[in-house]
């Protein structure tokens, strides 16, 4: 593939759905990031630096 | 050339599925070795000999005759420009055995590592020139000079940056000449294992809170690889419309690490080699736009908070060398703020707060990669050629492993040695530690000739910056100080004795 088509490509973008396992990639990631991130919190609330 | 085939370069021509296409061993290796070597050899010291003494380093100045010096005094006699000359043929000796270990054209290599090396190391003796470098007004008294930009020495990464960045826009001609000296991922990588040792010694004095600060680079995983992640690759997809081979790669180089990860990320996925080599382009691009902006932010509103500011370029800066150069500014930035109102830390700990973050999100680009390599193989396009579990440790970033050695080894010199040794030790990772800095130099002035602007644009990928802008000024900068804010608030690095 050329440059410009690349260039075309890239402007035009792609019609792509979000398919089912995209969504639960996206909400799974951030949902047990957010968690994980919460928890993290509380463990450096609990034990501070000394 | 353009500047994606410049991308390519830097990545080392490889196949989508990220496997090095001539070479018998790669660059990853390659800094591994070069670093551990450099780090064995500071050590000789320990046993009083000196063997990396000769070394060139600058100080701050007015009168240029006295701005060069050997690493140790008991090489005084080679003299500065000695020191300097020194210093250019055991690169050019070291570094062009891994030109050839790469199968490069040696010769070339030669000229053009010579460019690269003098042009680098002038644009940092530039700026440590005292109206630049100079801080504190005792430093403006001692020079005999009534202003400064108050860059401190480092500084002069900007000024090779910038120098870079003159050889890429201005003379496009002489950057290709040049392009087989210029490899900022094999400098930075040398100069992250050289760290290790650096770091250790630094954390040797404050045990605890070294670890304590391993333990919360924890969070940045969970934040790069969960959270930026997620948004990043949603916001590519829905408000952009680009497709699963673009939005993937993207949002790997947005969130996690740059140019590694959007590679590793598009051999996962099977995406054609331009898709992350043209996000690669971009990453760069931006790191560059980041290190010249970010410390001072930092400098201005984080100056009594060093480590969140420290962690925070570790966040929010993409690809190894950018992050832990930025690193590297924002400490010499705040340090010497902070130094200006009397409070003087210790150097080291908010570089190694930084490396530490990026090395800890480094480390699981592998196994990200095989889980999105997983999904896109069984569930987005169902080829038959599967991911595969030894496809982690392929991408597992070996320099990483060097970083490891290094540390662990100065942690045990300074801390289970007998006094006489571990004293010894400071002066002789010190040595290493100057490697540490031209290797640095070496990459501003890298990931400045790598960044055509004119060129990149023309490629067209204004679209694929418009999401990069989005996500990372809208979203991964400030998500990224939040972060640093919530774990690294309020521990300050301990103040210098």
């Amino acid at each position: 593939m050329t440059h410009s088509e690349f260039h075309e490509e890239l402007r035009q973008g792609v019609k792509e759905p979000l398919l089912p396992v995209e969504k639960k990639l996206i909400g799974w990631s951030f949902g047990v990031g957010v968690v994980l991130l919460l928890i993290l919190t509380l463990i450096n609330h609990v034990f501070p630096v000394a | 050339m353009s500047n994606v085939s410049h991308a390519a370069d830097w990545i080392g021509e490889r196949r989508a599925d990220n496997v090095a296409l001539a070479p018998r061993i790669s660059e990853d290796w390659l800094s591994l070795i070069i670093g551990l070597l450099i780090f064995a050899l500071a050590l000789a010291g320990l046993a009083n000999t000196n063997l990396l003494g000769w070394v060139v380093t600058t100080s701050v100045w007015t009168n240029l005759g006295q701005a060069l010096k050997t690493a140790s005094n008991s090489y005084g006699a080679l003299g500065g420009v000695g020191a300097l000359v020194a210093t250019y043929v055991a690169l050019l000796v070291v570094l062009g055995a891994a030109a050839l270990a790469l199968k490069s054209d040696l010769k070339k290599f030669a000229l053009a590592f010579t460019a690269v090396f003098w042009i680098a190391y002038a644009s940092w003796i530039v700026g440590n020139f005292a109206n630049f470098a100079a801080v504190t007004p005792a430093e403006l008294q001692k020079f005999g000079i009534n202003w400064s930009l108050k860059l401190t020495n480092e500084g002069g990464y900007i000024f090779a940056l910038l120098a870079g960045l003159v050889v890429a826009n201005v003379f496009p001609r002489f950057a290709e000449n040049i392009k087989d000296a210029v490899k900022p991922e094999l400098y930075i990588k040398v100069a992250i294992v050289i760290l290790g040792g650096v770091f250790a010694v630094t954390a040797a004095g404050k045990l605890n809170l070294a670890s304590s600060l391993l333990i919360r680079g924890v969070a940045a995983i969970v934040e790069a690889y969960l959270i930026y992640w997620s948004v990043v690759y949603l916001i590519a997809r829905t408000w952009f419309g680009f497709s699963r081979e673009w939005a993937a790669p993207l949002a790997s180089g947005i969130s996690i690490c740059g140019v590694s990860a959007a590679i590793a990320t598009g051999g996962a996925i099977r995406a054609r080699p331009m898709v992350p080599v043209l996000v690669s382009s971009l990453v760069v691009i931006f790191a560059v736009v980041e290190v010249l902006i970010l410390p001072f932010i930092a400098q201005t509103f984080l100056s009594h908070e060093p480590l969140v500011a420290g962690a925070w370029m570790g966040l929010a800066v993409k690809t190894d060398g950018a992050a832990v150069a930025a690193g590297g500014i924002t400490e010499s930035l705040i340090l010497a703020q902070n130094a200006a109102e009397g409070v003087k830390y210790q150097a080291g700990w908010i570089l190694g707060t930084t490396a530490t973050i990026k090395v800890f999100i480094d480390i699981f680009i592998g196994v990200w990669a095989f889980v999105l390599g997983y999904i896109w193989t069984n569930h987005i396009n169902a080829t038959g050629e599967t991911a595969k579990a030894h496809e982690i440790w392929e991408r597992f970033p070996k320099f990483i492993i060097g970083f490891i050695v290094t540390f662990a080894a100065g942690l045990y010199l300074a801390l289970a040695t007998p006094a006489d040794i571990a004293a010894k030790v400071p002066a002789a990772i010190g040595e290493a530690n100057t490697f540490r800095v031209i290797f640095f130099i070496l990459t501003f002035f890298s990931i400045g000739v790598l960044s055509n602007f004119k060129r990149l644009w023309a490629e067209g990928i204004g679209k694929l910056a418009a999401v990069y802008f989005v996500s990372l000024f809208g979203f991964v900068i400030w998500v990224g100080l939040l972060i640093s804010w919530l774990f690294f608030a309020g521990i300050k690095p301990p103040l210098a004795s």
